[in-house]
Protein backbone atom coordinates (compact mmCIF):
# COMPACT_ATOMS: atom_id res chain seq x y z
CA UNK A 1 0.00 0.00 0.00
CA UNK A 2 1.48 3.66 -0.47
CA UNK A 3 1.42 6.48 1.15
CA UNK A 4 -1.17 8.26 -1.47
CA UNK A 5 -3.66 5.21 -0.80
CA UNK A 6 -3.74 5.63 3.34
CA UNK A 7 -4.25 8.84 3.25
CA UNK A 8 -6.80 8.72 0.66
CA UNK A 9 -9.83 7.67 3.67
CA UNK A 10 -9.12 10.68 5.67
CA UNK A 11 -9.28 13.75 2.58
CA UNK A 12 -12.76 11.87 2.15
CA UNK A 13 -13.60 12.50 6.05
CA UNK A 14 -12.08 16.57 5.58
CA UNK A 15 -14.77 16.82 2.68
CA UNK A 16 -17.41 15.42 5.04
CA UNK A 17 -16.52 17.63 7.71
CA UNK A 18 -15.66 20.96 5.63
CA UNK A 19 -19.28 20.97 4.12
CA UNK A 20 -20.78 20.85 7.41
CA UNK A 21 -17.87 23.90 8.30
CA UNK A 22 -18.67 25.55 5.10
CA UNK A 23 -22.65 25.98 5.20
CA UNK A 24 -21.75 26.93 8.76
CA UNK A 25 -19.36 29.31 8.01
CA UNK A 26 -21.79 30.52 5.45
CA UNK A 27 -24.04 31.27 8.03
CA UNK A 28 -21.99 33.38 10.11
CA UNK A 29 -20.90 35.22 6.84
CA UNK A 30 -24.44 36.06 6.49
CA UNK A 31 -25.60 37.29 9.42
CA UNK A 32 -22.17 39.21 10.03
CA UNK A 33 -22.10 40.56 6.95
CA UNK A 34 -26.14 42.08 7.44
CA UNK A 35 -25.12 43.04 10.65
CA UNK A 36 -22.39 45.28 9.24
CA UNK A 37 -24.41 46.48 6.61
CA UNK A 38 -26.80 48.02 8.98
CA UNK A 39 -24.42 49.26 11.51
CA UNK A 40 -21.14 48.99 10.11
CA UNK A 41 -19.38 51.57 8.29
CA UNK A 42 -21.21 51.07 5.36
CA UNK A 43 -24.06 52.71 6.93
CA UNK A 44 -22.51 55.90 7.76
CA UNK A 45 -21.88 56.69 4.16
CA UNK A 46 -25.04 59.14 4.40
CA UNK A 47 -24.97 59.24 8.14
CA UNK A 48 -23.96 62.43 10.17
CA UNK A 49 -20.38 60.88 10.50
CA UNK A 50 -19.87 60.39 6.64
CA UNK A 51 -17.12 62.53 4.83
CA UNK A 52 -20.13 63.39 2.59
CA UNK A 53 -22.20 64.89 4.84
CA UNK A 54 -19.31 66.44 6.90
CA UNK A 55 -18.44 68.48 3.63
CA UNK A 56 -21.49 69.71 3.02
CA UNK A 57 -21.84 70.79 6.71
CA UNK A 58 -18.67 73.01 5.94
CA UNK A 59 -19.86 74.46 2.78
CA UNK A 60 -21.29 78.02 2.59
CA UNK A 61 -23.80 77.44 -0.19
CA UNK A 62 -25.63 74.07 -1.01
CA UNK A 63 -27.17 75.14 -4.63
CA UNK A 64 -29.88 73.44 -6.30
CA UNK A 65 -31.73 73.65 -9.44
CA UNK A 66 -35.53 73.21 -9.76
CA UNK A 67 -37.22 72.84 -13.21
CA UNK A 68 -40.74 73.07 -13.48
CA UNK A 69 -42.10 71.47 -16.08
CA UNK A 70 -45.86 72.93 -15.76
CA UNK A 71 -44.35 76.37 -17.13
CA UNK A 72 -42.41 75.23 -19.46
CA UNK A 73 -43.45 76.78 -23.37
CA UNK A 74 -40.61 75.68 -25.15
CA UNK A 75 -39.76 78.49 -26.36
CA UNK A 76 -35.90 77.74 -26.26
CA UNK A 77 -34.51 81.15 -24.80
CA UNK A 78 -32.63 78.80 -22.46
CA UNK A 79 -30.64 76.61 -25.15
CA UNK A 80 -30.06 79.90 -27.00
CA UNK A 81 -28.76 81.65 -24.01
CA UNK A 82 -26.80 78.57 -23.28
CA UNK A 83 -25.23 78.39 -26.21
CA UNK A 84 -23.76 81.99 -26.52
CA UNK A 85 -22.68 82.32 -23.10
CA UNK A 86 -20.78 79.10 -23.05
CA UNK A 87 -19.65 79.20 -26.69
CA UNK A 88 -21.02 75.64 -26.97
CA UNK A 89 -20.61 74.63 -30.62
CA UNK A 90 -23.42 74.11 -33.50
CA UNK A 91 -24.95 70.74 -32.94
CA UNK A 92 -24.08 70.24 -29.17
CA UNK A 93 -25.86 70.86 -26.40
CA UNK A 94 -25.33 71.98 -22.73
CA UNK A 95 -28.89 72.36 -22.27
CA UNK A 96 -32.08 70.95 -24.51
CA UNK A 97 -35.92 70.68 -24.34
CA UNK A 98 -36.97 67.52 -25.14
CA UNK A 99 -40.98 67.39 -26.30
CA UNK A 100 -43.16 64.34 -24.54
CA UNK A 101 -45.88 63.62 -26.41
CA UNK A 102 -47.95 60.66 -24.70
CA UNK A 103 -50.60 58.77 -26.63
CA UNK A 104 -52.63 56.47 -26.04
CA UNK A 105 -50.02 53.97 -28.34
CA UNK A 106 -47.01 55.23 -26.88
CA UNK A 107 -44.97 58.23 -26.28
CA UNK A 108 -43.03 59.61 -28.75
CA UNK A 109 -40.18 62.19 -27.88
CA UNK A 110 -38.31 64.82 -29.73
CA UNK A 111 -35.84 67.30 -29.55
CA UNK A 112 -34.98 69.43 -32.92
CA UNK A 113 -31.94 70.78 -32.97
CA UNK A 114 -32.09 70.77 -28.94
CA UNK A 115 -35.00 73.15 -29.38
CA UNK A 116 -32.79 75.70 -30.51
CA UNK A 117 -35.68 77.58 -32.82
CA UNK A 118 -38.04 75.96 -30.31
CA UNK A 119 -40.85 73.51 -31.43
CA UNK A 120 -42.37 73.18 -35.06
CA UNK A 121 -45.95 72.64 -35.11
CA UNK A 122 -47.18 69.14 -35.19
CA UNK A 123 -50.69 69.27 -33.46
CA UNK A 124 -52.33 67.69 -36.47
CA UNK A 125 -49.78 64.87 -36.36
CA UNK A 126 -50.37 64.16 -32.86
CA UNK A 127 -53.78 64.60 -32.41
CA UNK A 128 -55.15 60.88 -32.79
CA UNK A 129 -55.18 59.21 -29.80
CA UNK A 130 -53.15 62.01 -27.55
CA UNK A 131 -53.55 61.73 -24.37
CA UNK A 132 -51.12 65.43 -23.05
CA UNK A 133 -48.23 66.78 -23.87
CA UNK A 134 -44.88 68.38 -22.45
CA UNK A 135 -41.25 70.25 -23.11
CA UNK A 136 -39.31 68.67 -20.60
CA UNK A 137 -35.74 70.65 -20.07
CA UNK A 138 -32.88 68.78 -19.62
CA UNK A 139 -29.25 69.29 -18.73
CA UNK A 140 -26.80 68.35 -16.24
CA UNK A 141 -28.19 66.87 -12.99
CA UNK A 142 -25.07 68.28 -10.94
CA UNK A 143 -25.60 64.92 -8.68
CA UNK A 144 -23.82 64.20 -5.39
CA UNK A 145 -22.99 60.73 -5.98
CA UNK A 146 -21.60 61.56 -9.56
CA UNK A 147 -20.71 58.72 -12.11
CA UNK A 148 -18.52 61.14 -14.34
CA UNK A 149 -16.73 61.92 -11.13
CA UNK A 150 -15.59 58.30 -10.37
CA UNK A 151 -14.71 57.53 -13.92
CA UNK A 152 -12.23 59.98 -14.42
CA UNK A 153 -9.04 58.79 -14.53
CA UNK A 154 -7.12 61.59 -14.20
CA UNK A 155 -9.32 63.63 -11.37
CA UNK A 156 -10.04 66.48 -14.12
CA UNK A 157 -13.89 65.80 -13.11
CA UNK A 158 -15.18 66.73 -9.76
CA UNK A 159 -17.48 67.61 -7.86
CA UNK A 160 -16.91 71.29 -5.48
CA UNK A 161 -17.95 71.61 -2.27
CA UNK A 162 -20.74 74.02 -3.27
CA UNK A 163 -22.52 71.20 -5.57
CA UNK A 164 -20.93 72.00 -8.82
CA UNK A 165 -19.74 69.50 -10.76
CA UNK A 166 -16.87 70.83 -13.40
CA UNK A 167 -14.50 69.64 -15.43
CA UNK A 168 -10.84 71.21 -15.00
CA UNK A 169 -10.02 71.92 -18.65
CA UNK A 170 -6.22 71.84 -18.04
CA UNK A 171 -6.14 68.25 -16.99
CA UNK A 172 -8.90 66.23 -18.81
CA UNK A 173 -7.17 64.45 -21.31
CA UNK A 174 -10.88 64.02 -24.03
CA UNK A 175 -10.86 60.18 -23.08
CA UNK A 176 -14.69 60.09 -23.15
CA UNK A 177 -15.58 57.64 -20.32
CA UNK A 178 -17.43 60.50 -18.57
CA UNK A 179 -19.60 61.01 -21.45
CA UNK A 180 -20.39 57.16 -21.59
CA UNK A 181 -20.75 56.68 -17.93
CA UNK A 182 -23.36 59.80 -17.66
CA UNK A 183 -27.04 58.50 -16.84
CA UNK A 184 -28.76 61.43 -18.22
CA UNK A 185 -26.14 62.04 -21.51
CA UNK A 186 -25.65 65.62 -20.39
CA UNK A 187 -22.01 65.56 -21.53
CA UNK A 188 -20.13 65.49 -24.90
CA UNK A 189 -16.36 66.22 -26.11
CA UNK A 190 -15.95 69.54 -27.76
CA UNK A 191 -14.88 69.08 -30.67
CA UNK A 192 -12.94 72.88 -30.78
CA UNK A 193 -11.44 71.82 -27.46
CA UNK A 194 -10.99 68.26 -27.48
CA UNK A 195 -11.80 68.01 -23.81
CA UNK A 196 -15.00 67.07 -21.90
CA UNK A 197 -17.69 70.04 -21.94
CA UNK A 198 -20.68 70.00 -19.41
CA UNK A 199 -23.08 72.52 -17.97
CA UNK A 200 -21.61 74.26 -15.08
CA UNK A 201 -24.19 75.71 -13.65
CA UNK A 202 -22.87 78.86 -15.09
CA UNK A 203 -19.97 79.07 -11.97
CA UNK A 204 -18.59 81.77 -13.82
CA UNK A 205 -21.90 84.04 -13.79
CA UNK A 206 -23.11 81.88 -9.79
CA UNK A 207 -20.14 83.07 -8.27
CA UNK A 208 -20.21 86.53 -9.55
CA UNK A 209 -23.74 87.15 -8.05
CA UNK A 210 -25.76 86.34 -11.60
CA UNK A 211 -28.14 83.52 -12.16
CA UNK A 212 -26.92 81.02 -14.41
CA UNK A 213 -27.64 81.85 -18.39
CA UNK A 214 -30.59 79.69 -18.93
CA UNK A 215 -32.46 80.98 -15.64
CA UNK A 216 -31.52 84.33 -16.43
CA UNK A 217 -33.48 84.14 -19.82
CA UNK A 218 -36.85 82.01 -18.89
CA UNK A 219 -39.64 83.82 -19.53
CA UNK A 220 -42.33 81.38 -17.40
CA UNK A 221 -39.48 81.14 -14.40
CA UNK A 222 -39.37 77.52 -15.09
CA UNK A 223 -36.12 77.37 -14.52
CA UNK A 224 -34.82 78.05 -11.27
CA UNK A 225 -31.27 78.08 -9.03
CA UNK A 226 -30.75 78.69 -5.55
CA UNK A 227 -29.22 78.37 -2.38
CA UNK A 228 -30.59 75.31 -0.72
CA UNK A 229 -29.46 76.42 2.98
CA UNK A 230 -31.81 79.77 2.42
CA UNK A 231 -34.72 78.77 3.88
CA UNK A 232 -36.85 81.35 1.77
CA UNK A 233 -35.59 80.76 -1.61
CA UNK A 234 -37.80 79.27 -4.52
CA UNK A 235 -35.72 76.28 -4.73
CA UNK A 236 -36.08 75.56 -1.19
CA UNK A 237 -40.02 76.00 -1.15
CA UNK A 238 -40.51 73.35 -3.35
CA UNK A 239 -40.03 70.79 -0.82
CA UNK A 240 -42.81 71.95 1.38
CA UNK A 241 -44.86 70.01 -1.11
CA UNK A 242 -44.23 66.49 -1.81
CA UNK A 243 -44.87 66.93 -5.43
CA UNK A 244 -40.58 67.07 -6.70
CA UNK A 245 -39.19 64.29 -8.62
CA UNK A 246 -35.25 62.92 -10.12
CA UNK A 247 -34.31 61.86 -13.07
CA UNK A 248 -33.24 58.04 -12.93
CA UNK A 249 -33.89 57.96 -9.14
CA UNK A 250 -32.72 53.92 -9.80
CA UNK A 251 -29.08 55.12 -10.81
CA UNK A 252 -28.46 56.31 -7.04
CA UNK A 253 -27.55 59.07 -8.38
CA UNK A 254 -28.80 61.56 -5.70
CA UNK A 255 -29.23 64.44 -8.30
CA UNK A 256 -29.51 68.42 -7.00
CA UNK A 257 -31.50 68.89 -10.21
CA UNK A 258 -35.13 68.80 -9.38
CA UNK A 259 -38.25 68.43 -11.35
CA UNK A 260 -41.71 69.54 -10.70
CA UNK A 261 -45.03 68.87 -12.67
CA UNK A 262 -42.81 65.75 -14.18
CA UNK A 263 -44.89 63.41 -16.17
CA UNK A 264 -44.39 60.25 -15.15
CA UNK A 265 -43.76 58.95 -18.83
CA UNK A 266 -40.18 61.21 -18.42
CA UNK A 267 -38.61 59.94 -15.05
CA UNK B 1 40.21 40.20 0.33
CA UNK B 2 37.46 40.11 3.30
CA UNK B 3 34.41 38.69 2.51
CA UNK B 4 31.60 41.21 2.34
CA UNK B 5 28.40 40.44 4.93
CA UNK B 6 25.99 38.47 4.69
CA UNK B 7 23.59 40.93 5.38
CA UNK B 8 24.93 43.31 2.24
CA UNK B 9 22.36 42.18 -0.10
CA UNK B 10 19.65 43.02 2.56
CA UNK B 11 21.15 46.76 3.06
CA UNK B 12 21.51 46.90 -0.87
CA UNK B 13 18.03 46.52 -1.38
CA UNK B 14 16.73 48.29 1.80
CA UNK B 15 18.72 51.58 0.37
CA UNK B 16 17.57 50.99 -3.13
CA UNK B 17 14.05 51.20 -1.55
CA UNK B 18 14.57 54.16 0.69
CA UNK B 19 15.99 55.66 -2.32
CA UNK B 20 13.19 54.91 -4.28
CA UNK B 21 10.65 56.61 -1.61
CA UNK B 22 12.55 60.06 -1.58
CA UNK B 23 12.33 59.72 -5.03
CA UNK B 24 8.73 59.28 -5.37
CA UNK B 25 8.11 61.84 -2.19
CA UNK B 26 10.33 64.41 -4.29
CA UNK B 27 8.77 63.80 -7.60
CA UNK B 28 5.12 64.24 -5.91
CA UNK B 29 5.82 67.38 -4.27
CA UNK B 30 7.14 68.90 -7.52
CA UNK B 31 4.53 67.31 -9.68
CA UNK B 32 1.08 67.71 -7.09
CA UNK B 33 0.05 71.63 -7.98
CA UNK B 34 0.02 73.15 -5.01
CA UNK B 35 -3.56 74.12 -5.03
CA UNK B 36 -4.28 70.50 -5.09
CA UNK B 37 -7.57 69.88 -2.87
CA UNK B 38 -7.64 66.24 -1.13
CA UNK B 39 -10.52 66.48 1.00
CA UNK B 40 -13.62 64.66 2.09
CA UNK B 41 -13.70 62.73 -0.83
CA UNK B 42 -13.09 65.80 -3.11
CA UNK B 43 -9.89 65.47 -4.91
CA UNK B 44 -8.90 68.60 -7.71
CA UNK B 45 -6.95 71.45 -8.63
CA UNK B 46 -8.21 74.23 -6.94
CA UNK B 47 -6.69 76.45 -9.09
CA UNK B 48 -8.94 75.33 -12.23
CA UNK B 49 -12.19 77.36 -10.00
CA UNK B 50 -10.19 80.06 -10.62
CA UNK B 51 -9.60 79.19 -14.65
CA UNK B 52 -13.55 79.07 -14.62
CA UNK B 53 -14.02 82.30 -13.21
CA UNK B 54 -11.80 84.07 -16.47
CA UNK B 55 -14.64 83.17 -18.96
CA UNK B 56 -16.80 86.53 -19.60
CA UNK B 57 -20.26 87.27 -18.63
CA UNK B 58 -22.34 87.32 -22.06
CA UNK B 59 -25.59 87.98 -20.26
CA UNK B 60 -25.76 90.55 -17.80
CA UNK B 61 -29.84 89.55 -16.64
CA UNK B 62 -32.16 92.65 -16.27
CA UNK B 63 -30.50 94.21 -13.06
CA UNK B 64 -27.64 95.21 -15.73
CA UNK B 65 -30.10 97.05 -17.94
CA UNK B 66 -31.80 98.65 -14.54
CA UNK B 67 -28.16 100.39 -14.42
CA UNK B 68 -29.43 103.06 -17.49
CA UNK B 69 -32.59 101.95 -17.89
CA UNK B 70 -34.79 102.17 -14.52
CA UNK B 71 -37.49 104.03 -15.72
CA UNK B 72 -38.28 101.59 -18.75
CA UNK B 73 -37.91 98.55 -15.97
CA UNK B 74 -40.28 100.38 -13.48
CA UNK B 75 -42.93 100.59 -16.11
CA UNK B 76 -42.56 96.82 -17.11
CA UNK B 77 -43.39 96.22 -13.25
CA UNK B 78 -47.03 96.58 -14.33
CA UNK B 79 -47.25 94.57 -17.43
CA UNK B 80 -47.37 91.14 -18.49
CA UNK B 81 -44.31 90.44 -19.95
CA UNK B 82 -42.73 91.66 -16.64
CA UNK B 83 -40.86 88.36 -16.21
CA UNK B 84 -39.17 88.17 -19.42
CA UNK B 85 -35.77 89.03 -19.52
CA UNK B 86 -34.68 92.12 -21.57
CA UNK B 87 -31.90 90.16 -23.34
CA UNK B 88 -34.60 87.82 -24.64
CA UNK B 89 -35.96 90.02 -27.44
CA UNK B 90 -33.03 92.93 -27.43
CA UNK B 91 -30.01 90.81 -27.25
CA UNK B 92 -27.37 90.18 -25.01
CA UNK B 93 -25.43 93.14 -22.66
CA UNK B 94 -21.97 92.42 -24.08
CA UNK B 95 -23.13 93.30 -27.39
CA UNK B 96 -24.76 96.59 -26.16
CA UNK B 97 -22.27 97.54 -23.62
CA UNK B 98 -18.55 96.47 -22.58
CA UNK B 99 -16.58 97.74 -19.61
CA UNK B 100 -19.49 100.28 -18.86
CA UNK B 101 -19.66 101.63 -22.00
CA UNK B 102 -21.98 101.59 -25.15
CA UNK B 103 -20.78 99.88 -28.19
CA UNK B 104 -23.51 99.54 -30.05
CA UNK B 105 -27.56 99.97 -29.96
CA UNK B 106 -29.51 97.05 -28.42
CA UNK B 107 -30.94 95.04 -31.37
CA UNK B 108 -34.67 94.43 -31.85
CA UNK B 109 -36.02 92.62 -34.56
CA UNK B 110 -39.14 94.62 -35.23
CA UNK B 111 -40.03 93.40 -38.56
CA UNK B 112 -40.83 90.15 -38.25
CA UNK B 113 -43.36 87.92 -35.75
CA UNK B 114 -40.61 85.24 -34.76
CA UNK B 115 -39.91 86.80 -31.34
CA UNK B 116 -43.70 86.44 -30.75
CA UNK B 117 -44.32 83.10 -32.09
CA UNK B 118 -41.73 81.59 -30.74
CA UNK B 119 -43.46 81.52 -27.25
CA UNK B 120 -46.86 82.49 -28.36
CA UNK B 121 -47.81 80.09 -31.59
CA UNK B 122 -50.14 77.50 -30.41
CA UNK B 123 -48.47 74.06 -29.23
CA UNK B 124 -50.80 71.14 -27.27
CA UNK B 125 -47.42 71.48 -25.38
CA UNK B 126 -48.07 74.71 -23.79
CA UNK B 127 -49.49 75.11 -20.25
CA UNK B 128 -53.62 75.86 -20.10
CA UNK B 129 -54.20 79.22 -20.06
CA UNK B 130 -50.92 80.07 -21.80
CA UNK B 131 -52.01 83.22 -24.84
CA UNK B 132 -51.38 80.97 -28.02
CA UNK B 133 -51.20 82.24 -31.43
CA UNK B 134 -54.15 80.59 -33.61
CA UNK B 135 -53.63 82.53 -37.16
CA UNK B 136 -57.10 80.66 -38.12
CA UNK B 137 -59.11 82.33 -35.49
CA UNK B 138 -57.35 85.43 -35.49
CA UNK B 139 -58.24 85.72 -38.99
CA UNK B 140 -61.76 85.12 -38.64
CA UNK B 141 -62.67 87.22 -35.44
CA UNK B 142 -60.63 90.28 -36.28
CA UNK B 143 -59.46 92.45 -38.87
CA UNK B 144 -56.23 90.53 -40.08
CA UNK B 145 -54.70 90.95 -43.23
CA UNK B 146 -51.89 89.36 -44.49
CA UNK B 147 -48.38 90.77 -43.71
CA UNK B 148 -49.43 92.50 -40.74
CA UNK B 149 -47.26 92.49 -37.62
CA UNK B 150 -47.93 91.41 -33.84
CA UNK B 151 -46.44 94.78 -33.08
CA UNK B 152 -49.27 96.44 -35.48
CA UNK B 153 -51.85 96.16 -32.86
CA UNK B 154 -49.61 94.60 -30.08
CA UNK B 155 -46.96 96.48 -27.84
CA UNK B 156 -43.98 94.39 -26.75
CA UNK B 157 -43.94 95.51 -23.39
CA UNK B 158 -47.43 96.35 -22.85
CA UNK B 159 -49.18 93.46 -25.28
CA UNK B 160 -52.32 93.25 -23.43
CA UNK B 161 -54.38 93.82 -26.14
Amino acid sequence: MTKADQQAPRLEDERMDSRREFLMHLLTGTASATVLMVFGPGAAAHGPESSGFMKMAKAEHHYAYVIDVSKCIGCGNCVRACKRENSVPADYFRTWVERYVIRQDGVYVDSPNGAMEGFEKANARYRKNFHSAKTVPKMCNHCHIAPCVQVCPVGATFKSPEGFVLVDHGYCLGCGYCVQACPYAARFINPVKNKSDKCTWCYHRVKKGKLPACVTVCPQKARLFGDLSDQEAEVTRIFDEDKWLVLKPEMHTDPTCFYVGLPREVV
Amino acid sequence: MKDPSPRAHLVRLGLIMAAGVVVFLVLKSVLVPASWVDEGGDWYRGESLNEMMEQPLIYGGNESCQVCHSDVIEEMDEFKHKTLSCESCHGALIDHVQDEQKIADAFVDDESTWQCLNCHDERITKPEGFPQWNKQKAVEHMQMEEGMLCITCHTPHDPTP
